[in-house]
């Protein structure tokens, strides 16, 4: 038991993180609750720079402070609660996840957190859906390894779950560094964009054009652009990120133009730079653990690929999950929970994950119209601006008076929704490329709002296809 | 995807179920549930399980040193709000994560208490089971009798939806840093006070020990000293190190350190404006204005804790009482009772604003976000309170900037000199800071629009004053209460102990305080009060009307600037034609700012752009058969008119002029509309409505507006041709006998009615009087009075004089007399087989495909080729054949959906080369088609 116990206060185990870029992270730590000691810190990682802006002693009292007050806990089963601090007096910032897990047979709360300075609050609140996705999906992971560890009795001085979480963790900060250098800033000129040539097809084609700005707001305004050029991979993210909303902007990234970056799950709009030979890597798992369905635009080749509607993403992306879980459940040894957990999942499931992104089958009117109209109008001025914003405000606008009509017609959710051809000629979006649009937009406003929709008989004709398959 | 039933019939059941039951060995709390929403009854708008309150809620606790957390008071002050949510637990959840750096006591190295001025920590945290999230503000006030002279406090605004907390975090935290600077002013100041007559009872018992000590001295003669002497040395000797203390601590709580705050937290309720103002004042500390502290009931509580020239010290004995004899200070007693009142007021509008559903919240910031950027043609369609505010402020402000920059920071003080009862004002200073406190009304934000409403029409300003009880408009930059009649009744029904319980009446908000702080390069604290009329004391009701004379300058000044032109002298008289150039080639690339695209309207400015030297050209329909255009000067604005329009739908309307069946359906609609209304707008979080923009009179307005079209466009086969008249500019004519139910049909078809430029709608809700021909170019829409007498009344005879220009539909026999429409835009816009059922719903999608409609003739209004010749030999036919197929071609319009795009584009223009705010009436034009009489 002792071999057991973690190193003393304030010598805390600690892995120091190599960093390409400036890190806007100070530190991350995991702590836990201590029925005797109270919070208890069990590891910190930092990154590694010259200058050492919070030492390690501060480093522990703040992630103690993270637990406090939680020996009055009293979450729902399985629940990983949030907390976000701002501590003016300390300059930090805190988010932290806290849960409840079994270690060693004693069931105890544990908090993961991230420690930012509060001077990056403007520029981690947009990504902190991001950051406590990523984080939760990661504790999910933690608690099953956690709980097998003690019962396969393959722990080695209580520190088998930290490997895991480094390896958890440090994408994070990677992440977070990245995008400390090449995030999209909030106001973009329209001028640096596609939408300021003089005619339509002067940077690409009309018709590819049309096609990746109808799939991205099909897809709630989640796309990866890719390409063997950084300025033709950075002008179409910035084209998309007009169409988002300026906090949506800070969670998009630029495309790095000496080497590529990783796929990061969760971002709105990424650019990646293919290899030399052509090639970019696009993990299936990350793309599947995004909120949103995610739009693939080539702009070597000019294509654009989708993945399904929301309602059946969240469906697939859940079902990968618990299958991933489940497989994790299921490791008989160390070795294999440590590798890749993708390989674990359910075979049979893999299919879908490599048909996912598929081409667009539905055209839209709106964004056509838009980019015929748009271009009538002299570039380098404002009215193109001014132009785009009525677009947007029509848009918006609309997947408001979707979510009205339905919030009425079902009487906020206490009754199915079954109306929508009326939904369709009474909003005027008979198209069902405008539908998905408006849909998509009117997911992110209310989120759910697809599955509440559609969830259900979804789930029933997948399952119907499924048994015909057997047939 | 295949979805028949038919093939359910196949399916095996195990294989069906598999997915459903989760994988086999992993415990449910380990894994993800398949769908978002797993229990039967949730939803999107489903609150969570465990939620036991109703909607949103502040809660201010306290972390007693006696009894620990405890709550101290909710805002609304609603038990049903709370329901069955353990206060008690919560406090103790939120205030169990406190952070307090601070140390205050006797640090090392250090003879006497030293204070630390803490900053405030925020905190988001949660209780997943009892389904309550919160973001909390924490706080540390200063108590004299406190361990450590601090007594630590948090406000948290509650909410079942976890969303909404980190999506308005920084709005949150921003809001509530305001709340908590006005608490802790008030708290340095009470505490000063308290320190002050402190200092006086220590001084007080010091010489009455002196005296007992002389005292003892001559009567014992000896030059012994008894044991009861001694007593009285060590007593006195602690006496003295006590005040040394005392005066050291008051020094400190004196020369709080301002600058410690961040720059962007730009709300500080005072400021010392140097430390020379202090002795040159000369007043030490007697801060409240005496004026107002004679009239105000609120003073008399609040004087018994600021030190009264009359105090009389007291002997303070050497043994104080227990720790836990004595009685806490209440939140109350704590802060000066100015200040808390300010913080309660200021709460209360947080708990209104944030109260609703964090889309509708979101997407209002979103909405407005994008008005502002299309300032060109926001103006046809959109409910200006929705976006003029905040426009008209930011022009407001760049000019108070110039302004200032030009005269500095005496600029002010000369503009409130002529006026005498400011100066009595500008005595008004802090007892913490010794620092004057100016009086002036509120220029920025919702005030600065009140303040032009107050100029223009007196029943604006009745409406926005009710705009404000809705308490739904921000407080922007500055806190903006001060002493109210209901404040004061509201602390005199406060508990002292311990919990502080409050008693709003509806009244409350209505009397409105504004409040600006401005930081002069001396960081004086500029406070304004402006409370409503009902209460206004004379010397505010000076400062009231100074400010309503200061904002005289800045709007000749802006229409000094906006008539500057070359051209400007003639311009209120230039006919449409006049005007009518390429707006395309006026816009400058880096700037859209009005006053700087008026500048580019001088001919000679060409950039180099060929297109911009074209002449201006001008815009007639084709197919006009007659046109007549007739300017009229100085015509009045119809800002009034509208405003009884406004106010006319809150008016109980009348039904009666329908069948009963009609009559009972349209009350049920109204009434189910109404409840839309209030859970529309309600979340999962929420099952309050959410506060509009504005007002919720606008609102109310809104969904009436929206309720009655609705109803309009089922029950009138002609409806179409209706608001085509609206939509294409010709004047329509409700004509009825009884007001209210001419009333109801205003008030549907005003939402399908442009405006003209940055003022109210052009509707004249009721007319009594014969019409003229200025009506019909002030006046779009117009609820005429029926004649009782025969047709040869005055009335019917002006209205048969311009019958032809105008369409008249006839309330009372249900026809309509206009031209035919035979466009397909109204068929989206006005389909009386909607399924649409609620009036907001439906107000929500005219307003959407009005919107649309704007932005084609936002197109048609700046795209050169429809609009100017290209090459030097096109005629005008050949210009008027290309704007046809631009429009029919690119924007898929027939004939009649082109008028309506051709006449918003002729009010853009018109509305963009005349300046924004200017009241420059159109050009009275008619335009003669047949007509045609449609019957129910």
């Amino acid at each position: 038991m002792a071999a057991l116990c973690p190193p003393p206060s304030p010598a805390v185990a600690k892995t120091l993180v190599s960093m390409a870029g400036p890190s806007p992270v100070l530190a991350a730590t995991f702590a836990y609750w201590d029925n005797i000691l109270g919070p208890r810190v069990r590891h910190i990682w930092a990154p590694k720079t010259d200058e050492v802006v919070l030492g390690d002693g501060e480093i522990t009292f703040l992630a103690n402070h993270t637990l406090n007050g939680e020996i009055l806990r009293n979450a729902e089963s399985g629940a990983i609660d949030v907390k976000f601090f701002v501590l003016a007096e300390k300059r930090v910032i805190i988010v932290s996840l806290i849960f409840d897990g079994k270690w060693n047979g004693d069931r105890s709360t544990y908090g993961l957190s991230i420690i930012l300075p509060q001077c990056e609050l403007g520029f981690y609140l947009p990504l902190h859906r991001l950051c406590v996705s990523r984080l939760t999906h990661s504790i999910r992971k933690g608690r099953v390894w956690m709980h097998k560890v003690k019962n396969n009795g393959t722990e080695r001085n209580g520190q088998s779950i930290i490997p895991m979480l480094t390896g958890e963790v440090i994408p994070i900060m990677e992440l977070l560094s990245s995008m400390k250098s090449h995030g999209v800033p909030e106001d973009i000129d329209i001028a640096s964009t596609v939408l300021n040539d003089d005619d339509i097809g002067d940077s690409c084609h009309e018709g590819f054009l049309s096609n990746a700005i109808s799939s991205h707001l099909q897809t709630c305004g989640c796309s990866v652009v890719v390409g063997s050029s950084a300025e033709k991979i950075n002008k179409m993210v910035r084209t998309l990120c007009l169409f988002l909303s300026p906090a949506e902007r800070k969670c998009s990234r630029m495309c790095r133009s000496e080497s590529s970056f990783k796929y990061e799950s969760g971002l709105f709009i990424q650019g990646l730079l293919k290899d030399s030979s052509g090639n970019f890597d696009l993990p299936l798992r990350q793309v599947m653990y995004a909120p949103y369905p995610t739009t693939h635009i080539d702009v070597d080749v000019n294509t654009v690929k989708q993945m399904p509607p929301c309602h059946e993403h969240i469906y697939n992306q859940r079902r990968y999950m618990r299958s991933e879980l489940a497989t994790l459940w299921r490791a008989t040894s160390v070795e294999d929970m440590a590798g890749d957990s993708a390989k674990h999942t359910d075979e049979s499931f893999l299919p879908d994950l490599l048909h996912m992104f598929q081409d667009i089958h539905h055209r839209d009117t709106f964004v056509k119209s838009f980019l015929e109209q748009v271009f009538q109008l002299k570039p380098n001025l404002s009215i193109r601006s001014t132009f785009l914003a009525q677009f947007l405000l029509v848009l918006h606008r609309k997947a408001l008076i979707l979510i009205k009509y339905i919030e009425d017609d079902t009487q906020k959710g206490k009754k199915t929704f079954k109306s929508l051809r009326s939904l369709k000629t009474d909003l005027d979006l008979t198209v069902e490329g405008d539908l998905n649009i408006i849909l998509a937009l009117a997911e992110k406003i209310k989120p759910g709002l697809h599955s509440f929709m559609f969830g259900r008989p979804y789930h029933i004709s997948v399952q119907e296809r499924d048994i015909l398959m057997t047939f | 995807m295949i979805g028949s039933p038919d093939v359910v019939a196949f399916t095996r059941e195990e294989v069906y179920e598999e997915p459903l039951q989760g994988s086999p060995g992993l415990p449910e709390e380990y894994s993800v549930p398949l769908f978002p929403f797993q229990e039967a009854d949730s939803s999107p708008w489903s609150r969570p399980p465990g939620a036991k309150f109703s909607k949103d809620f502040i809660l201010i606790s306290e972390f007693s040193e006696q009894v620990g957390p405890q709550p101290l008071l909710t805002i609304p002050d609603d038990p049903r709000v709370c329901g069955a949510f353990d206060l008690n637990y919560f406090s103790l959840r939120i205030m169990s994560v406190d952070y307090q750096a601070s140390f205050v006591g006797h640090p090392p190295g250090s003879s006497y208490p030293k204070l630390n001025f803490v900053e405030d920590s925020k905190v988001v945290l949660g209780d997943s089971k009892e389904g309550a999230f919160a973001y909390v503000h924490h706080l540390t006030l200063y108590d004299l009798e406190a361990r450590g002279f601090v007594r630590p406090f948090c406000m948290a605004y509650i909410s079942a939806d976890e969303d909404k907390i980190m999506q308005l975090f920084l709005e949150l935290s921003g809001d509530f840093s305001k709340a908590s600077d006005c608490l802790k002013t008030g708290n340095r100041k009470a505490f000063a006070n308290e320190l002050e007559k402190k200092l006086k009872d220590l001084e007080y018992t010091r010489s009455v020990l002196l005296a007992h000590l002389e005292e003892q001295r001559k009567t014992d003669g000896k030059g012994f000293y008894t044991t009861q002497a001694i007593d009285k040395a060590n007593e006195l000797a602690n006496v003295e190190k006590s005040i040394i203390e005392h005066q050291d601590l008051l020094k400190q709580i004196q020369q709080y350190p301002y600058r410690k705050l961040k720059p962007e937290d730009d709300f500080q309720p005072f400021l010392p404006e140097s430390p020379c103002d202090c002795t040159v004042t000369g007043e030490p500390e007697r801060a409240a204005p005496s004026s107002d502290t004679e009239e105000n009931p609120a003073d008399e509580e609040a004087s018994e804790y600021h030190p009264r020239a009359s105090y009389t010290p007291k002997f303070i004995k050497a043994k104080s009482a227990k720790c836990f004899d004595k009685k806490m200070k209440t939140l109350k007693e704590l802060v000066d009772v100015y200040f808390f009142v300010q913080t309660i007021d200021l709460l209360t509008r947080l708990e209104r604003r944030y109260r609703g559903d964090v889309s509708y919240l979101l997407m209002r910031h979103l909405d407005q976000t994008l008005l502002e950027q299309q300032a060109i043609s926001n103006f046809l369609f959109e409910d200006a309170s929705t976006w003029n505010t905040k426009a008209f402020d930011r022009r407001y402000e760049e000019k108070l900037d110039a302004s200032q920059s030009l005269h500095d920071s005496k600029y002010l003080e000369e503009e409130q000199d002529p006026v005498k009862p400011s100066a009595s004002l500008e005595s008004y200073k802090s007892s913490v800071e010794s620092v004057p406190i100016k009086i002036e009304q509120d220029l920025f934000e919702e005030n600065g629009h009140t303040e032009v409403l107050i100029q223009g029409d007196q029943v604006e300003v009745a409406e926005y004053l009710d705009v404000d009880i809705k308490g739904s408009i921000s407080s922007g930059d500055s806190i903006e209460v001060l002493r109210t009649e209901r404040s004061a009744s509201m602390l005199s029904h406060s508990e002292s102990q311990p919990c502080l319980r409050l008693h709003p009446s509806p009244q409350q908000l209505r009397r409105k305080h504004s409040g600006r702080r401005t930081i002069s390069e001396d960081s004086i604290e500029v406070l304004s009060m402006c409370p409503s009329e009902t209460i206004i004391p004379e010397d505010f009701r000076a400062s009231y009307q100074i400010a309503i004379n200061e904002e005289e300058p800045c709007v000749d000044e802006e229409c000094e600037e906006l008539t500057s032109g070359p051209d400007a002298a003639g311009r209120s008289e230039t006919s449409v034609n006049e005007l009518l150039i390429d707006p395309a080639c006026c816009i400058r690339g880096d700037d859209s700012s009005p006053v700087q695209q008026n500048v580019d309207l001088s001919p000679d400015i060409s950039v180099g752009d060929t297109i911009v030297s074209v002449p201006p050209q001008p815009c007639r329909l084709p197919d006009r058969n007659f046109q007549v255009k007739v300017c009229v000067d100085n015509a009045e604005s119809p800002s009034m008119e509208t405003a009884c329009h406004r106010l006319s739908v809150t008016e109980p309307e009348s039904v009666h002029l329908l069948s009963s069946r009609e009559a009972k359906r349209m009350s049920s609609e109204e009434h189910l509309d109404s409840l839309s209304h209030k859970s529309s707008a309600s979340t999962c979080s929420d099952r309050t409505p959410s506060p509009p923009p504005i007002s919720s009179l606008s609102e109310r307005h809104k969904r009436k507006a929206g309720q009655n079209a609705l109803m309009f466009i089922r029950q009138y086969p002609f409806s179409h041709p209706a608001i085509y008249s609206l939509l294409s500019g010709r004047t329509l004519v409700v004509l009825g006998e009884e007001e209210a139910f001419v009333k109801r049909l205003v008030t549907a078809l005003s939402i399908f009615v442009p405006n003209c430029g940055h003022s109210a709608k052009p509707i004249k809700p009721w007319a009594t009087s014969p019409l003229n021909i200025v009506d019909f170019q002030k006046w779009k829409l117009i609820g005429l009075q029926r004649d009782a007498s025969p047709p040869g009344s005055p009335i019917t005879q002006s209205l048969s004089r311009y019958r032809r220009y105008a369409s008249v539909l006839d309330a009372d026999n249900k026809t309509l007399c206009c031209p035919v429409y035979k466009g397909s835009l109204l068929q989206r816009m006005a389909d009386h087989r909607t399924q649409i059922r609620k009036g907001s719903t439906y107000y929500m999608h005219v307003q959407s495909m009005l919107t649309q409609l704007s932005s084609k003739a936002f197109l048609l209004t700046f795209c050169h080729h429809a609009q100017l010749r290209i090459h030097p030999d096109d005629v005008e036919e050949s210009v008027c054949q290309r704007r046809a197929a631009f429009l029919h071609q690119l924007l898929g319009l027939s004939q009649d959906d082109r008028k309506i795009v051709e006449y918003l584009s002729e009010l853009l223009k018109t509305h963009y080369v005349t300046e924004a705010g200017t009241q420059l009436l159109p050009a009275l034009r008619f335009n003669y088609i047949p007509s045609i009489l449609y019957k129910i």
